[in-house]
């Protein structure tokens, strides 16, 4: 699965809180930029962040002087932050539940923005779609099975039907495994560390 | 006032209901478009829109396939539409109460498309700022608000 890291928009400009909109809308036009990240004051602030719609929504909208009126005034703030490991396709999800196009990519510090247009152009959604909860669908199909088989008795055609639908799905879930490529984290560290205790083979 | 016919986007893309997902994605890609406008299929038919957030929000948030997805399932239709000579200010009310960020501009036929991002980059709300009350006068100067007394 990429991650938000991979695809993220690592130029990011960043703007005070105190500066005024008429500033910020000069940064956003100068560097073609659609949002300004509101770095946090000090260890304990969380992250802001202003948009284009912040400006046309409160401000172009109200006919409110913009040189006059400041970012803190129309930013988010805490605005929702992503850490750069998480998938792509939960980034989506994230999105499209919060209802929102943007949010800055954050460990230990600003990596990164990741927006709605990022995922478009740079994901791979379209060449690999991906199920999420795929593995949730199974158990729950396994369950439905076997509640059916024993209603219905275990040569019933619904009995068959019903394991045919958890067939179909732990090959869809084998498929997207397989275009993964992913190596459990496990096997990875056996790789790197063959002597560890946890990865000794025991033949009994 | 500016007009919304002054900033629109007059390069406009327009894509077929029937068209799948993918086809819709590849073309936005390669003309670097955030929206494409379904154009009516015929008199009675209303305008369509489908847009970036569209197809993340209902198509990649939940891994369906978007080569079996048609775009008439994610589209927003009918849109809402904005007049050639719609203010600016007004086109900027009437997003925000709508919550949208984008509209057709249509008069007899597509003209273009207004965004936000037009407007935060061609109008002149930061030079030109105007109250509520100021357009209000201006669109009706005989109104008793708008008279001027010298007492």
């Amino acid at each position: 699965m990429m991650k938000a890291a991979d695809i993220m928009t690592r130029e990011v400009v960043t703007i005070r809180g105190s500066a005024t909109v008429a500033d910020a809308v000069k940064l956003l036009k100068d560097k073609g930029l659609r949002a300004l990240i509101v770095e946090p004051r000090d260890e304990t602030d969380p992250y802001g962040m202003v948009s284009e719609t912040d400006v046309i929504y409160k401000v172009a909208a109200f006919g409110h002087d913009p040189k006059k009126m400041r970012v803190y005034e129309i930013m988010t703030k805490p605005c929702i932050v992503v850490n750069p490991d998480l998938g792509v396709e939960y980034v989506a999800r994230l999105f499209a539940q919060t209802r929102i196009r943007r949010a800055p990519v954050i460990q230990s510090g600003l990596l990164g923005v990741i927006s709605i247009s990022d995922i478009l152009r740079k994901g791979d959604f379209v060449e690999k779609p991906k199920e999420l909860f795929i593995e949730d669908r199974i158990e729950a199909a396994r369950e439905e099975a076997r509640a059916i088989c024993k209603e219905q008795g275990d040569t019933s055609p619904a009995c068959a039907a019903a394991w045919d639908t958890v067939e179909e799905l732990q090959m869809a879930a084998a498929d997207q495994r397989r275009k993964t490529e992913k190596k459990a984290s496990l096997q990875a560290y056996c790789e790197e560390n063959p002597d560890a205790e946890e990865c000794r083979i025991y033949e009994d | 006032m500016m007009k919304a016919e002054e900033i629109m986007t007059k390069e406009v893309v327009t894509v077929r209901g029937s068209a799948t997902v993918a086809e819709a994605v590849k073309l936005m890609k390669d003309k670097g478009l955030r929206a494409l406008i379904v154009e009516p299929r015929n008199e009675t038919d209303p305008y369509g829109m489908v847009t970036e957030t569209d197809i993340i929000y209902k198509i990649a948030a939940f891994g369906h396939d978007p080569k079996q997805k048609r775009v008439y399932e994610i589209m927003t239709k009918p849109c809402v539409v904005v007049n050639p000579e719609l203010g600016v200010e007004y086109v900027a009310r009437l997003f925000s109460q709508s919550r949208i960020r984008r509209a057709p501009v249509i008069k007899e036929g597509l003209l273009g498309v207004i965004s936000i991002s037009d407007i935060l980059r061609k109008s002149d709300f930061v030079e030109k700022p105007k109250s509520n009350f100021e357009l209000y006068c201006e669109e009706n100067p005989s109104a008793p608000e708008a008279r001027m007394y010298e007492d």
